[in-house]
């Protein structure tokens, strides 16, 4: 915006210097964006600003740089487990599963049912406290603090789940090559799972009234930050974004993995493709793992073992599997996440490679869909895109 | 993609409401969430992953503890009580490393290592607390003693003393001590009379001897030890 009062001799004289002059002097700004607000979570944005209005956005992520994938190629392959479930913080069980997948299918292990349907569970449970996290973020960044003061209490009831399931409350460390590493508490626990999913169902209405109802979500976030189908699939979105410009991908349903093809859901699609679209599509799906939980619960755990019976695994450090390579993906909350996993009969893997969809999402897309946004919008657009920055800077 | 049960708009979208929203309102009459932390506390699961216990007469010292450990928090010690070298190393849990993942605890061949509910991982910042929690897990019976003596799930150990000699002084947190000297490091026993450790070629060559893996190679180590020992 330019300012009639400043003499443009000033004015010309300030471009190329625009961090150290006063504001009002020039037409154009500079604003870090992050990594100390609350809606970037740990990563920032650098925003060209022209007044109110973004120019240009470059991400500026890093911050979490680990090197997850150098890391994993120096350790056993059971020790990965506990290194690569923190590359998505609020759904870890998510990077736990792909990997796994993919090491079964290296060494060729028929997975228990028993297995199988606890680590359904397990992720279907992921999912819906990443919603709650979710929601709780959404929340704050549109004003409407109330609902996420509540999804963070409803997300503890989850906590204390996995807390019983696996004894760890974040990190759960819990889905391993050939199994999962504990059996179920026993059925107290299989009842408490009923009682807290029946408990958030008749919690969705109050969330429908107060946050997705609510006029001022739409306000915030009709028409904001909209990509189009063809831009969508060009930037390899996925996952809740992806769905909410029209296209029904859905790995669930797609690449079947576990026991969905057995379990009955929709799959909501919406063609807007604005923030709004991908909130509806979330609150919708949200209702559907409910739904996917309960059935889970009357289908009830299969009897029999818990963990593949491997001779192997009895020097656990020194594990081999043979040589080969495997891809395996799964539907988290963010979009497609996937592993690759490549073994040269060592006791190590030679690559492990992370398929995020938190790079595109992050990157690549929130780059453009800031271009000319308010900026008041650029929380909502960061929120609705719903990123880890964990994944990004990997 | 045919299989997908899709839903539309008609399903999906909802309609904005000025109303709905004053619904929030009869919160305010519900009890809160939230506990009072000092005055009311959070039980652990039964089997929450805290700190570690280790029977030491169970520990064979094959280290496989400290093979797993994915942050390297592990060190296998040679440890003597009352002047008496104990026939195994013993591994030293370094609580600034661990990252409570537990798979030590899954790997122990003999079921010494074990873990227990206690998790509060606090310190003043003062030297001597910060050197609190690298140590050698103590026996479990004593853990879950003093675990149901206080219930407030803290770090069973109180002050470890060192002295300039290598005897460490467990003071626990019900006054009694747990006395021990540290002797040397690694996973060959340390020799006295000699004075050429050469501890990097010596676990080269344990790395080597155990890469066929699996127990008896372990075992097969360990007699050997003992010989050199006597």
């Amino acid at each position: 915006m330019t300012n009639p009062e400043v003499p443009k001799e000033l004015r010309e004289e300030a471009k190329g210097h625009d961090m150290y002059l006063h504001p009002i002097a020039k037409d154009t700004y500079e604003l870090f964006f992050g990594p100390q607000h609350m809606a970037t979570e740990n990563f920032s944005i650098i925003l060209k600003m022209d007044g109110n209005r973004v120019e240009k956005a470059i991400v500026n992520p890093g911050f979490l740089h680990r090197g997850f994938e150098k890391l994993a190629e120096q350790r056993p392959y059971f020790t990965n487990i506990a290194l690569l479930l923190r590359i998505c913080v609020p759904e870890s069980d998510v990077p736990e599963n792909i990997y796994s997948m993919a090491v079964d299918e290296i060494v060729g292990w028929e997975v228990p049912e028993r297995a199988v349907w606890i680590r359904t569970t397990v992720l279907e449970m992921a999912r819906l406290s990443a919603w709650m996290f979710w929601i709780m973020g959404f929340g704050n960044e549109i004003g409407l603090y109330t609902a996420g003061q509540w999804a963070a209490a409803y997300r503890e009831r989850f906590m204390r789940l996995f807390e019983e399931l696996t004894g760890g409350r974040v990190y759960h460390i819990y889905t391993v090559p050939g199994g999962v590493r504990r059996d179920i508490p026993g059925d107290r626990w299989l009842r408490q799972l009923r009682d807290t999913v029946e408990y958030i169902k008749s919690k969705m209405k109050d969330f429908d009234e107060i946050l997705f109802d609510n006029y001022i979500t739409f306000e915030r976030t009709e028409g904001v930050g909209v990509m189009d189908r063809r831009f969508a699939l060009k930037h390899a979105v996925t996952g809740p974004n992806l769905r909410a410009t029209g296209v029904p991908y859905d790995v669930r349903k797609d690449d079947p993995y576990y026991l969905y093809p057995e379990l009955d859901f929709e799959v909501p699609v919406l063609k807007e493709g604005d923030s709004l679209a991908r909130v509806l599509v979330r609150r919708y799906e949200m209702e559907q793992d409910l739904y996917i939980l309960e059935q889970l619960l009357d289908m009830g755990p299969p009897s029999g073992p818990y963990m593949v019976q491997d001779a192997r695994l009895k020097a656990l450090p020194r594990f081999k599997p043979p040589k080969g390579d495997a891809y395996a993906h799964v539907e988290s909350t963010k979009g497609d996440f996937g592993a690759y996993v490549v073994s040269n009969g060592t006791h190590k893997p030679y690559r492990v490679h992370v398929r995020g969809p938190s790079q595109s999402h992050g990157v690549t897309v929130l780059e453009e869909l800031l271009k000319g946004a308010r900026l008041a919008d650029v929380p909502v657009i960061l929120k609705t895109l719903d990123n880890c920055p964990p994944d990004i800077d990997r | 993609m045919g299989m997908a049960r899709v839903v539309g708009e008609d399903k999906v979208k909802l309609r904005k409401s000025f109303v709905k929203p004053w619904m929030g309102i009869k919160y305010l009459f519900k009890k809160p969430v939230t506990i009072k932390i000092p005055y009311e506390k959070m039980e652990p699961a039964p089997k929450y992953r805290g700190f570690h216990t280790l029977d030491w007469k169970k520990c064979v010292g094959c280290n496989f503890c400290g093979q797993i450990c994915p942050a390297r928090a592990i060190e296998m010690t040679w440890i003597e009580v009352d002047g008496k070298l104990e026939k195994r190393p013993h591994p030293k849990v370094d609580y600034g490393r661990c990252t409570f993942c537990q798979f030590c605890v899954d790997v122990c061949p003999t079921g010494a290592l074990g873990f227990s509910e206690s998790y509060i991982l606090t310190t003043g910042g003062l030297d001597e607390e910060l050197e609190l929690y690298n140590w050698v897990p103590i026996n479990p019976k004593k853990v879950r003693e003093l675990n149901e003596r206080f219930g407030d799930y803290r770090f069973p150990v109180e002050r470890i003393e060192k002295k300039p000699d290598g005897t460490y002084i467990y003071h626990l947190r019900d006054g009694s001590k747990v006395e021990f000297k540290i002797v040397g490091y690694g996973l060959r026993p340390p020799k006295k009379p000699q004075p050429k450790p050469a501890a990097k070629p010596a676990e080269k060559k344990e790395a080597k001897a155990e890469k066929p893996a699996e127990k008896p190679a372990g075992k097969k180590e360990e007699p050997k030890a003992e010989e050199k020992k006597e």
